[in-house]
């Protein structure tokens, strides 16, 4: 549905994009992700038709958005960063001078709004002045216009910034439902909305693309080995030896607080139980266990920080995994889902909640 | 069309439900109202010439000038900038219409306005022509005038509001060219030579609107109005696109 070829984009003589290509499919749900300042917004802008590319070509739905721009915008709905909306206007008004500029026609334009009002639970303020709407309101507002022309992509750019943890689900429950239907292009800081709502992903970073795939994909080819993440009580001395001798252990290292270790382990075994054992037959007191799955965060802040050293220490999985050892690993993965290690299933459950979690942080 | 008609409804939509349209309206029609109120009294005067008031009113005063002056920056400075700093220019931009179409709806949303602030002044038509007799041609011309100039000067403004995006500067920008625009017809007395006097009160715009208002119908002037208003909305379109490359 979307064709990007070759997208160059350059201020002056700094380069924001730098030779971007990339398609997406019919229905499918891509995220963008990147740091603030990586060429989200500017590739974003370029798919729609706002700024014109240096170099390179856009097709929408098969029209190229230089030979024909208005077949080209048609099929666009386009949620804005910033979400600027004339707030002279009551909601109702606001959506009926969209549709008419969209080119729909009076009957149509009422049964598009009244559905847009409709989806996006506006029916409550839809005789409000748009001036007095809350920020969640006002994203609404702006994600009835994208969808009012019933356009076969939907362009979103950083479509929960600035909303309560309440309005995000709603925004995030939207987007997915929508998503149903429609192609969408999703642009976004929050990691975990990606996880949550992305069939695939692409990281940009300095205005490259730095990796592509879905979630699960780029967890497989982007990790090192997972790991074990411990807690001991008063530090017991020589921990850290005896937890990185274990059979199938790579290493251990300390981690943030003071008897906290993570060991990381190669991925065919589940190093829980030895951790357990070792621990009843020194003695120590186990407070913490958990397996640490490494989560898009980890692969994100691996692959957009130069200064891998400014990365908190905690916070990364080892970057020691030697590519050579990768291909072994990726065997032997294959027996993890299926094998007692805990399967993949309940532990994806987790990780929506811990995505839930984060939200409300970031 | 439906483009236009869309942007234009709602550009004069907005000039109705903000308030400094009303205080515009007010100010305006105060001031015009003291003018003709000083041209009446003055012509009662039986020491005066005898002249026919609503010509003075039509541009023979300074004052006429000076309300303009004011006008204008103020009815044109939102109407492009506030677009683009409020970023609301996006959503604009990736619409299905071209910069043209939106300068067009524009411009004709703050004429139309620019119209209606004017109307009322026919009533000064109808009280002279209450107490005495009024020769209706050249008040037809001169509403020609004030429209044709007015769109000139709507346009220039139109422009400048392209160009940036704070509607100070918009504002600023209008008055730096309206000035030696209107002070422009006085330069004709510097110059001696014929040609030189010649072309400059051509261009004149006091000039133009005298004529105007004795019901001097120059097609030539009024084609020349028009096209460096159309110049002026064509750089505007301009100005809009070219923001996109920056």
């Amino acid at each position: 549905m979307i064709e990007a070829q070759n997208l160059t984009r350059r201020y002056g003589d700094f380069t924001a994009v730098h030779d971007i290509s990339f398609s997406l499919a019919e229905g499918e749900i891509v995220g963008i992700l990147g740091p603030n300042g990586a060429g989200k917004t500017t590739t974003i802008r370029m798919i729609t038709g706002f700024l014109p590319p240096t170099s390179g070509r856009v097709t929408v739905a098969g029209k190229d958005l230089v030979d024909a721009p208005h077949a080209a915008r048609r099929q666009l709905g386009y949620l804005p960063e910033n979400v600027a909306l004339y707030n002279e206007m009551r909601v109702e008004e606001y959506l009926a001078y969209r549709a008419r500029l969209e080119g729909l026609g009076r009957a149509e334009a009422r049964d598009a709004i009244g559905q847009a009002v409709e989806r996006c639970l506006l029916s409550d303020v839809r005789h409000q002045i748009i001036g007095t709407l809350s920020k969640g309101y006002r994203q609404r507002v702006g994600l009835a216009t994208a969808i009012l022309h019933k356009p076969s992509v939907l362009v979103l750019d950083e479509p929960t910034v600035g909303l309560d943890p309440k309005q995000i689900i709603a925004i995030r429950e939207l987007i997915r439902e929508l998503g149903r239907e429609r192609t969408l292009l999703l642009s976004t800081h929050i990691l975990p909305e990606v996880e949550l709502l992305c069939n695939r992903v692409m990281i940009i970073d300095r205005g490259r693309i730095v990796a592509e795939g879905s979630p699960e994909s780029l967890r497989e080819t982007q990790v090192g080995n997972p790991a074990v993440r411990l807690l001991l009580k008063d530090a017991p001395e020589g921990a850290g030896e005896a937890l990185g001798t274990l059979p199938g252990a790579v290493s251990a290292r300390p981690g943030a607080s003071e008897g906290s270790w993570i060991v990381e382990h190669e991925r065919a075994t589940d190093l829980r139980e030895a951790v357990f054992r070792a621990a009843v037959e020194r003695g120590w007191v186990l407070l913490e266990m958990t397996r640490e799955r490494a989560s898009l965060e980890d692969i994100f802040v691996r692959l957009t920080t130069s200064d891998a050293a400014a990365a908190p220490a905690d916070e990364r999985p080892a970057d020691a995994s030697p590519a050579d050892e990768r291909p072994a690993d990726e065997g032997t993965a294959d027996e993890t889902p299926g094998g007692e290690t805990g399967g993949s299933a309940p532990s994806a459950a987790r990780d929506d909640n811990d995505a839930d979690e984060k939200e409300v942080v970031s | 069309m439906k483009a236009i008609w869309a942007t234009f409804s709602r550009e004069l939509r907005a000039y109705f439900f903000s308030p400094l349209a009303y205080i515009v309206l007010f100010f305006f029609l105060v001031i015009n109202g003291i003018v003709f109120a000083i041209i009446v009294t003055s012509l009662n005067d039986p020491r005066s010439p005898a002249g026919p008031p609503l010509e003075l009113f039509f541009g023979g005063t300074f004052l006429f000038w000076l309300v303009l002056l004011f006008i204008t920056p103020i009815l044109t400075m939102r109407l492009i900038s506030e677009e683009l700093r409020s970023g609301s220019v996006e959503v604009l931009m990736t619409a299905p219409i071209t910069e043209g179409q939106v300068v067009a709806g524009k411009f004709l949303a703050v004429l139309t306005f620019y119209a209606f602030l004017w109307a009322p002044t026919l009533a000064y038509a109808g009280i002279v022509a209450y107490n005495s007799k009024v020769d209706w041609g050249p008040v037809v011309s001169g509403y020609l005038g004030i429209l044709i100039i007015g769109a000139l000067l709507l346009a220039i403004g139109t422009f400048a509001s392209a160009v940036t995006k704070s509607q100070l500067v918009a504002a600023m920008i209008t008055v730096a060219i309206l000035i030696p625009l209107f002070l422009f017809g006085l330069l004709e007395s510097m110059f001696d030579g014929e040609v030189a006097k010649q072309v400059i009160s051509y261009l004149s715009l006091a000039n133009q609107m005298d004529e105007l208002a004795k019901g001097i119908v120059d097609t030539r002037r009024l084609v020349l109005c028009a096209s460096v208003s159309w110049f002026f909305l064509f750089l505007a379109s301009r100005a809009l696109e070219d923001k996109k490359w920056r």
